[in-house]
């Protein structure tokens, strides 16, 4: 679904990423963990052309999305992505959140937008919450909001950027469960957590980034069970 | 008690006189017309300005085209020639040079009123417009790219709405300024509020009537508008009550 080939970036002398390579499968769940600083953040970022990458090729359903002349915001529309900092926009209501892009875009008519966003919400029990203000809401429903936009445009796939290290610990428990049952529907996800847990218990394939590479990667099992490589042990070591 | 009649006398000539107070009433109507005017065409300019200088600040290097670079470059230049210089200059500068062949008329008067003012406040308000949309998180132009919307709609629908709620005092400001500095327009002979007074001195030898009225009708005008900004500004913080 989504090949990445010999993916670089720097900013200015500062190289982030360098020479990447990663294929995700159709109904993959990919996490990837590594310290701070070691490029897994930027590397999704990239995936969706947040970040433009200094070199190599990323590769999405057949077309190359780092060629000259591609229309980004088409291939967007595929891509669902949350932020660590949920990112709601402030001046529209929980349910113009989740409109606003289907009905711009004239992917859905209003009525079939509001119709929409009504059952999300109610798949997430926030429906009561569809007339507020984000500033309203607590982090956890906030993020779970933000998921919930995204799922509105139907995509391919869903990144996500440390959903919930943004969050207060209590309210960690109801993200994580809402990407379980989006994980269990079958819906591709690249996910950058520190949720070690998670990316044991939901994870098909665990990568380690440090220092803009992939030093190991591996079925959840072997990845924390064996690891192999020392910086992985180390980090492990650490957080487990 | 010689006060008094002095003042009832000044009175006299100031509003009755002669339908005197016609000069207010019609003073009002021009400064009104000029600053109502100057004001939207401002914004838009303004608008416009900003809207090309933060794409062009927040695209990045490889990415900017030639033609924004242009559209910068023209309004760098725009906003150091009109902030740099004094708006009763500009003023002469459009009536006695640009206009220079114009007849004066109080239509032409008022159009070149309105183009000055409007050009000069455009400057003002495209530097507020700017802080404001650059005062908006970067996550939330972020969070609309990524659904597929495009910079034009992300800045539409989600940057431009948070950034006038959080520039509405600053722009209240620019319009009180506008409002009072319609007054210059006398200079080219215009008849807004402020000359109707001057005209009023020049008959009746009345000066302390006829300028403190237009003090306290420029104040009641002030006024009346930070009320209305007032009310507009507590109706965008909805979206800010917890």
């Amino acid at each position: 679904m989504i090949y990445v080939k010999g993916l670089t970036k720097s900013f200015g002398d500062n190289l982030v990423i360098s020479n990447v390579d990663m294929h995700i499968r159709p109904g993959e769940k990919v996490v990837i963990v590594g310290p701070s600083g070691s490029g897994k953040s930027t590397f999704l970022r990239c995936l969706n052309l947040l970040e433009q990458p200094t070199g190599g090729t990323i590769t999405f359903d057949g077309q190359e999305i780092t060629a000259p002349g591609v229309d980004v915001n088409l291939i967007r529309r595929h891509m669902g992505m949350v932020f660590q900092h949920f990112n709601l926009f402030a001046n529209l209501t929980v349910k113009q959140n989740i409109m606003l892009a289907p009905v711009q875009l004239k992917i859905k008519t209003k009525e079939e937008a509001e119709a929409e966003a009504m059952r999300l919400l109610k798949l997430v029990n926030l429906e009561e919450k569809a007339d507020d203000y984000p500033a309203r809401l607590s982090g956890g429903q906030k993020q779970r909001i933000a998921i919930v936009r995204s799922l509105a445009m139907n995509p391919e796939v869903m990144l996500f950027d440390e959903p919930t290290s943004a969050l207060d610990p209590e309210m960690v428990g109801e993200v994580l469960e809402l990407m379980k049952r989006l994980a269990d529907d079958g819906m591709t996800m690249v996910v950058v957590t520190h949720e070690m847990g998670f990316a044991r218990e939901v994870g098909t394939r665990v990568v380690f980034m440090d220092e803009g590479v992939i030093k190991e990667e591996n079925t959840p099992k072997e990845f924390f069970d064996h690891p192999q490589d020392p910086r992985l042990q180390d980090f492990l070591s650490k957080v487990l | 008690m010689e006060f008094i009649e002095e003042l009832k006398l000044g009175l006299y000539q100031t509003f009755i006189l002669d339908n005197n107070y016609q000069y207010f009433l019609k003073g009002i109507g021009i400064t009104l017309l000029v600053t109502v005017f100057a004001l939207i065409l401002g914004m838009i300019l303004g608008v416009l300005v900003a809207i090309i200088r933060s794409a062009h600040d927040q695209q990045p290097e490889k990415k900017k085209g030639i033609v924004l670079r242009i559209l910068n470059g023209i309004c760098k230049v725009y906003l150091t020639v009109i902030r740099g210089t004094p708006m009763l200059v500009q003023l002469l500068i459009m009536w006695f040079v640009i206009w220079a062949s114009a007849r004066s008329t109080d239509a032409n008067m008022i159009r070149c009123a309105i183009l000055s003012f409007g050009i000069n406040s455009g400057a003002y308000v495209a530097e507020i417009v700017r802080s404001g949309i650059m005062s908006i998180d970067k996550g939330q132009m972020e969070a609309g790219r990524s659904l597929g919307l495009n910079y034009a709609a992300t800045m539409r629908f989600v940057i431009i709405p948070q950034a006038i709620k959080n520039i509405l005092p600053a722009l209240g400001n620019e319009l009180i300024t506008l409002l009072k500095e319609t007054s210059v327009v006398t200079v080219i002979g215009l008849k807004d509020l402020t000359k109707g007074a001057m005209i009023i001195q020049s008959k009746t030898y009345q000066a302390f009537v006829p300028y403190i009225a237009i003090a306290v009708i420029y104040l009641v005008m002030v006024l009346f508008l930070s009320w209305v900004l007032g009310k507009l500004e507590r109706r965008m913080r909805q979206s800010d009550l917890r």
